[in-house]
């Protein structure tokens, strides 16, 4: 979805504008409340839970909820909510690691493009294949070569989402680009590197930063699918779409196993996808 | 028109040159020697070097690649580590039921991801429009893998569908009730950008001037939206689902790893974790081929559709 041509316009729209009206959208409000709460469970939650998410407990295995264990436990005899916070900091974790590297390497493409023409054509005629190409090939070919792991799926979500974030920086880099300050910086003699980062990156970052976000529930899918697949990290470190997987052979006996980890990582998705929604719907009213 | 399908193809041909540099890369990363992998453990010493020569192995770098490709455009892709199989015959044979689960996935998701971007764009800002948005959303969000999931759990108990394999070409009895799981999974991926797409384009094409002229003239309503606004807002949702092949194929590979879907995605799932590299770079090959040519079609197709591009 992130690759709707109007996200261009909502992400290069102006930030503030948009939050009033988005402050003033109840849907708004229950996707950020949602995504609060998949935040603090995951990183509060490790903090309190009184079991440990990989030490193994045999005669405990699959229990159904329970007072001691509320989600029951895994195949493994292991507390499953304790397993998911784990999870669920892994899985947000790995989604910010992919998009940041993102960010890094399409936000310097973009800028590049932008600031040197010679650099524009090829550098978005790759940018250009990259974007279409499917985000499961990445993961597929990366895990193929580098074996499945770390890695191989930050890189893999990395350049699946890369090149739009390129399109976008250069985008905004281009409209700085024309304004006078550019060339009063050229006049007065500053090197490329100052002009690039005072001026250029300084002024273009915003529509780079939220469009980056909203990139953020792609990568969480990626890097879940991989997980279920088993090419993502391997057992026994506790990650949604592993967790998942873990439970399918179970899925008769204990249905919540699998059930619960992909509920959690549609939870975090969802409220990120609303939100872009929301943006988009804020541009487009602003815009008619 | 010419000039610019030359240059797509042109590009087309690029990619794919680097797909196949990526192929030949995955073969060199192999960990142990790949002409005794290949071998296998029975393999004697001339054997090993039988096929080090017939690998090219002992050429440099540049001649190894010059050899592959050749080797590739023959549909020679090698042999499986694990059971010596010719890949280019697993995945020949693979191909067919991937095909047939993506085209019975869009056989119900295209016409109703359509159907509701429509109602959603006439029925602007309405309930329905707000009903189809929030389905729209919660489509990309989940993860396919819990819908599949989902699915079994559901045909299990109620012991409706058939939930693992497949059983022979889907338009046969035998054959179809292996299919509605795995392509229902799959066919929800496309239905909410669909939607999506129809309800933006279709708004937009419903506030232009020619559908203005048509209504002006007398146009019913039917005709004024199947007509006039749905035909100019058809090529965006062309694209569109020429694009979401990608996806397609992403989830193409967990709905064929759940239900067990012989398909070429499960065959590049198994091969990489078995650590079969010749069989992972020949699905992963066809699979980002597949994919280029689609897309190729899929220009060629919007050029002819849409007239405001033929002259140029």
């Amino acid at each position: 979805m992130m690759s709707d041509m109007s996200m261009t316009e909502v992400a290069a729209g102006s930030a503030g504008r948009t939050w009033r009206r988005m402050r003033a959208n109840p849907t708004m409000l229950i996707a950020v409340t949602v995504l609060l709460a998949v935040l603090l469970f995951a990183l509060i939650g490790p903090m309190i839970s009184p079991y440990d998410p990989y030490e193994t407990a045999l005669r405990m295995r699959l229990k159904p909820p329970s007072a001691a264990h509320w989600l029951g436990t895994d195949s493994q005899g292991r507390d499953l909510a304790t397993r998911l916070m784990y999870g669920a900091r892994t899985t947000l974790m790995l989604g910010l690691a992919g998009v940041t590297f993102a960010a890094l390497v399409g936000g310097t493409i973009g800028l590049l493009a932008a600031f040197y023409s010679r650099l524009d054509n090829p550098l978005m005629r790759l940018v250009d294949v990259m974007l279409s190409f499917p985000s499961i090939l990445f993961g597929l070919s990366l895990a193929a070569m580098m074996g499945p792991g770390l890695d191989s799926l930050i890189l893999a979500i990395g350049l699946s989402i890369m090149p739009g974030i390129a399109r976008i920086s250069r985008g905004a880099a281009l409209s700085v680009m024309a304004q006078d300050y550019i060339d009063g910086g050229r006049v007065i003699g500053l090197p490329d590197r100052t002009l690039m980062s005072r001026y250029l990156l300084a002024n273009a970052y915003a529509p780079i930063l939220t469009y980056t976000t909203l990139a953020f529930g792609d990568a969480v899918l990626l890097a879940a699918a991989l997980g279920f697949l088993g090419l993502g990290l391997q057992p026994p470190t506790a990650e949604l779409g592993s967790i998942a997987a873990e439970g399918r052979s179970f899925l008769f006996i204990a249905p919540h196993v699998s059930f619960a980890a992909s509920a959690l990582i549609f939870l975090i998705v969802l409220p990120v996808n609303m939100l872009g929604d929301a943006l988009r719907d804020a541009a487009d009213r602003r815009a008619s | 028109m010419a000039g610019r399908l030359a240059h797509r193809l042109l590009i087309s041909l690029f990619v794919l040159l680097g797909v196949l540099l990526v192929g030949f890369l995955m073969l060199q990363v192999m960990p142990a020697d790949p002409a005794a992998a290949i071998a296998g453990a029975q393999g004697t010493e001339a054997e090993i070097e039988a096929i080090r020569r017939h690998l090219g192995l002992d050429k440099p770098v540049m001649v190894q690649f010059a050899l592959y490709l050749s080797r590739v455009v023959q549909g020679d892709l090698g042999q499986s580590i694990i059971n010596s199989a010719s890949v280019f015959e697993q995945i020949i044979g693979a191909a067919g039921p991937t095909l047939e689960l993506m085209c019975a996935a869009m056989i119900w998701s295209l016409p109703l991801g359509l159907c509701l971007g429509i109602v959603a764009a006439l029925r602007r800002g309405g309930m329905l429009d707000r009903v189809v948005m929030a389905v729209s959303v919660m489509g990309v969000s989940i993860p396919v893998f819990w819908v599949g999931l989902l699915l079994v759990q559901f045909a299990a108990k109620t012991r409706a569908f058939p939930i693992q394999g497949r059983a022979g070409p889907i338009f046969t009895p035998d054959g179809f009730p292996h299919v509605i799981l795995p392509a229902t999974a799959l066919g929800l991926i496309l239905l909410g950008p669909v939607a999506r797409m129809t309800r933006t384009t279709l708004s937009e094409a419903l506030n232009a001037d020619h559908v203005r002229t048509a209504r002006a003239k007398g146009a019913g309503p039917v005709r004024v939206v199947l007509g006039h606004a749905l035909r100019t807002a058809l090529l965006p949702i062309i694209t569109l689902v020429g694009l979401q092949v990608g996806s397609l194929m992403g989830g193409a590979v967990v709905t064929e790893t759940i239900f067990s879907w012989p398909g070429v995605g499960r065959l590049a799932v198994n091969a990489i974790t078995t650590g079969d590299y010749p069989m992972a770079q020949g699905a992963i090959l066809f699979l980002a081929t597949a994919f280029i040519l689609v897309n190729v079609a899929v220009d060629v197709l919007s050029e002819l559709a849409d007239p405001r591009l033929r002259g140029r």
